[in-house]
């Protein structure tokens, strides 16, 4: 039998606010535990929720970047249901009215780009953190009230590799849009994806399972091949799939389930009460949609159209946000566009990871870098001498006083190196002899020599020249 | 004993004389839930200025009003160890302007009831015959301002929790617009329809505690902005004009004749006093689901409110084999079968396969009953009608909400206020049998001052003015 995967994905994202969605308490990832409560995020009794604007506002930024339409009139709504890491009884979540609609995210895979239309994008608290151990739960408030969006797309993905892209490129708009840490490993971006199979052709959806606990964009793309294949054998074998929650299981690499869900449960969701609809004003929704920072795919086409750049070096840096900001800024300071994403793409990702250090917290400095280009340009330096330079530029010196310390000033001087050229032909009367007799690789052989004799600081074109016009002489 | 008259007094007596005589009456009426030590505030009300309007004065607070540091207990076992880690706003306000704080009062388990015989500290009794109840649910505020302890005490009103005990004591309760005093620190019964409110014996204490209470508060975003006026200041009896709504098919469901004259005795008084009293008549058909679209709504939204209370963080914790097991069984002993049975009809309600005929449907007609009390008030200024429609029953006869065809209007119709959060007042109209009965008004959103002005009138031509009960031996 010939099966068709069905995917859809809800993602969790926390919002990067300074305090939590319905009260003042801070958020922050690590802190001690408990020690980012008040009694709002701990359900006590008679305690009202207060909707952080700053959260809508970056709900809104995201709805907009993922071209969903904003409903202007925020609503929330109460999801019930009981459990300790839920210290009300209930999460007040966007049920009925959520703040975006539609939309899609565009992906592309090996089989090319295609459009995963989005559900829906809506504003909710996260729960409480539980760690259980021997003598009981012990249960982290720090994370109960912080903001979160939820993302439920449609169920548009057919593979693995689709899957992984999705999450990949949704990742990078939140990224790029600056409203949340999307780590998945801290749990700041937490995946839920849907997997069932049909007979191929066919429109109804089979029995799906859940698979949760996935915490890298590798894991999504590893659980999905194993669930499907796990799926199709039962299915082959005749039998029928359980809808459950699975999990992921990382040494195994397969997933391992967790609870099977009998039907749907009833949240007995109802509107609110103590939260009245609130009404944003148009001017500011445009406001905020008119400063939306540049996405991905726009920074990409700019690079290949403005910077000259091909698909795969525009993709590369594009890719990672802190790399494309610093290739940014390095293109402030030199036109030299190609050679500058070279550097970068190439020089400084491997030294990062031979530093293991991040960029954030590296001492290079982009106008350095663009400074070193263009004395590489001007034939100031050699790109082997530029090497060295880079050494250093990393450890955070400028470039001009590297050159000036290490005396790697390249030889463009024409009478210097004029003398130079002539010692070097006078030293080697059989290179001259073969180059008579029509032997150009002579040149190549006293290119080098002149290069050894220089130390390696003569300019390569300059040389070459006053080679083959001494030579001519002789 | 009003504010003004109080005030004249030394302040460390008569906070320590008014602590002395709830005490006395403790036996009696078992109004109290916790005594408060009054030394701290005491020390405190040296920072607040003499002249502030709640200077030194005792004020009680129902037993759902967060105290930081003090037991608060909302009258239900599993919050009998509760000791809240904030102040209510409204306490924040009271201890700003000199109030001294001496008491919990009792109230029905969680505030739903209408009788106060639910609370978990045993029933509480009317001043005028203990034999009879003060009902509910801020029974012990209405009793202590009723016996002459606080001459402002605190209660809340979902249904009509205020206003109802302070006819059965003949007190003044005022519920006022929805938004108008903060909710914030208030353990809540039905959030969309909760009120914060209070008790006063007369009508510029009435006045001034509103001044005190009410404005914006940004942890409850409820609350309104409108400003906050010094109402006290500007009490105006002169009603002459005023267009005052009587609501014939309330006034018709009352069965006790004496509280139809009593009411009725009252209206020719007002109309010599120059307002034009006009008849007017509500769907019939919307007056007789009040109930039980009351029941739905507020049920619904108060198992939701109380499922914060699972013996986990706070309150009364039972054993159990696992976290499920714990909450299930401190839920099941910390409340009584009543609440959980009210739980139950909120839950079933919100059922997905039951919303649309119950939960939404009761949405809808709460929805047609404002708009239909909506019509009204933009014709008039006010609505008056009978308070309750008897005067305060013995536990042995009172119903609690229950679906009784022989008061299912009268003794229910002041919801209406909860349902519009208009603002609304009750105060006594005369004495029927020794008890007191009552009168209650309904004004526009944010026209407390319209109540205060007639209610003054009322007060002039009643002579009820500050009357307190004397508590027989």
């Amino acid at each position: 039998m010939n099966y068709e995967t069905v995917i859809g994905i809800e993602i969790h994202c926390e919002l990067k606010t300074k305090t939590k969605m319905f009260s003042g308490a801070p958020v922050s990832f690590g802190a001690v535990a408990n020690s980012c409560v008040n009694e709002i995020d701990l359900g006590h009794p008679g305690t009202m929720p207060c909707v952080n604007k700053d959260a809508v506002r970056l709900a809104v930024m995201a709805a907009s970047a993922l071209h969903c339409e904003i409903d202007p009139l925020v609503k929330f709504d109460r999801k019930n249901y009981y459990y300790s890491d839920l210290p009300k009884g209930f999460q007040i979540t966007q049920q009925f009215h959520p703040i975006g609609s539609g939309g899609y995210v565009e992906i592309e895979t090996d089989a090319g780009k295609k459009q995963i239309r989005l559900n829906r994008i809506h504003m909710e608290e996260d729960t409480a953190k539980q760690f259980h151990n021997e003598e009981g739960t012990l249960i982290d408030f720090n994370r109960a009230g912080t903001p979160l969006v939820e993302i439920v797309s449609e169920a548009d993905m057919r593979s693995g590799q689709e899957a992984a892209a999705y999450v990949e490129k949704l990742r990078s708009i939140l990224n790029y849009l600056g409203v949340s840490d999307v780590k998945m490993e801290e749990g700041s971006m937490r995946c839920d994806v849907n997997i069932s199979l049909r007979e191929a052709g066919s429109t109804e959806f089979g029995v799906k399972t859940e698979i949760k606990n996935l915490n890298s964009i590798a894991n999504i793309s590893k659980a999905v091949d194993y669930e499907v294949a796990r799926q199709s054998e039962i299915l082959s074998a005749g039998g029928s799939i359980v809808q459950e929650t699975r999990r992921f299981d990382e040494a195994s690499k397969a997933t391992v389930s967790m609870r099977k869900k009998e039907g749907n449960v009833d949240y007995k969701y109802f509107p609110e009460p103590n939260i009245l609809p609130i009404r944003l004003d148009a001017a500011w929704i445009a406001d905020i949609q008119a400063h939306l920072p540049e996405l991905p795919d726009q920074r990409k086409a700019r690079y290949m159209s403005e910077y000259g750049l091909n698909d795969y070096d525009a993709s590369v840096l594009v890719n990672n946000r802190e790399l494309a900001e610093f290739y940014d800024d390095v293109c402030r300071h030199t036109k030299e566009y190609k050679t500058a994403a070279n550097w970068t793409i190439v020089e400084l990702t491997a030294a990062l990871n031979k530093s293991n250090r991040k960029l954030e917290d590296h001492p290079c400095d982009p106008k350095h870098l663009a400074d070193m280009i263009q004395m590489i340009k001007s034939g100031a330096i050699s790109s082997k001498q530029a090497k060295t330079v880079f050494e250093e530029i990393l450890q955070g010196k400028d470039p001009q006083s590297v050159v000036e310390e290490k005396g790697m000033k390249q030889m463009s001087d024409g009478d210097e190196l004029l003398k130079l050229v002539n010692e070097v032909l006078d030293n080697n009367p059989k290179s001259i002899e073969d180059f008579k007799n029509g032997k150009d690789r002579a040149v190549g052989f006293l290119v080098g020599q002149v290069m050894k004799a220089s130390k390696g600081t003569a300019n390569p074109a300059m040389t070459n020249q006053l080679i083959k016009q001494e030579l001519a002489k002789r | 004993m009003d504010i003004k008259t109080m005030k004249t007094q030394d302040v460390k007596a008569r906070v320590y004389d008014a602590i002395e005589k709830a005490k006395q009456l403790q036996p009696k009426l078992n109004a109290v839930v916790t005594f408060i030590d009054v030394e701290e505030q005491l020390e405190a009300l040296k920072q607040i200025p003499n002249d502030a309007p709640l200077y030194g004065i005792p004020v009680v607070l129902k037993d759902n009003v967060n105290t930081k540091g003090i037991l608060t207990t909302a009258s239900s076992r599993i919050l009998s160890n509760y000791i809240p880690v904030y102040d209510a706003a409204i306490c924040e306000k009271l201890k700003a302007n000199g109030a001294i704080i001496i008491a919990k009062a009792s109230m029905d388990e969680l505030g739903m009831g209408g009788t106060n015989l639910s609370a978990y500290s045993g029933p509480v009794y009317n001043p005028y015959d203990t034999t009879r109840i003060s009902g509910g649910s801020s029974g012990g505020s209405a009793v202590l301002c009723a016996a002459g302890v606080a001459p402002l005490t605190i209660g809340t009103d979902t249904g009509d929790s205020i206003r109802k005990p302070a006819a059965y004591n003949g007190v003044i309760g005022v519920k006022p617009t929805y938004g108008r005093i903060s909710r914030y620190g208030i353990i809540p019964y039905a959030s969309s329809l909760d009120h914060v409110g209070y008790f006063t014996t007369t009508v510029a204490d009435a006045a001034a505690a509103l001044h005190v209470l009410a404005g914006r508060d940004d942890r409850d975003m409820t609350s309104g902005n409108e400003p906050v006026p010094a109402y006290e200041t500007l009490i105006n009896d002169d009603i002459h004009g005023k267009r005052i709504a009587v609501i014939d098919n309330i006034i018709e469901a009352v069965k006790e004749e004496a509280i139809v004259q009593s009411f009725e005795s009252l209206l020719t008084k007002l109309e010599n006093r120059g307002a034009v009293i006009e008849h007017v008549r509500l769907n019939d058909e919307l007056l007789s689901v009040l109930l039980p679209t009351y029941f739905i709504i507020a049920n619904a939204e108060a198992t939701a409110n109380h499922s914060n209370l699972d013996g986990i963080r706070f309150g009364v914790r039972e054993g159990g084999d696992s976290v499920e097991e714990v909450m299930i069984n401190s839920r099941t002993k910390g409340f009584s079968s009543n609440i959980r049975k009210r739980f139950v009809i909120g839950s079933y309600s919100l059922f997905v396969e039951n919303q649309d005929k119950l939960f939404r449907k009761a949405q809808k007609v709460r929805r047609l009953i404002v708009n239909e009390v909506k019509a009204v008030l933009d014709q008039y200024d006010m609505i008056l009608t009978t308070a309750a429609p008897t005067i305060a029953p013995r536990p042995e006869d009172s119903v609690d909400e229950a679906l009784s065809d022989t008061y299912l209007i009268a003794e229910n119709h002041m919801i209406i206020g909860n349902f519009t959060g208009y603002p609304c007042m009750t105060m006594p109209c005369g004495f029927v049998s020794d008890m007191p009965i009552g009168i209650h008004m309904m004004a526009k959103p944010y026209c407390e001052q319209e109540l205060f002005n007639i209610g003054s009138a009322i007060e002039a031509e009643t002579g009820l003015k500050g009357i307190t009960a004397e508590v027989k031996a």
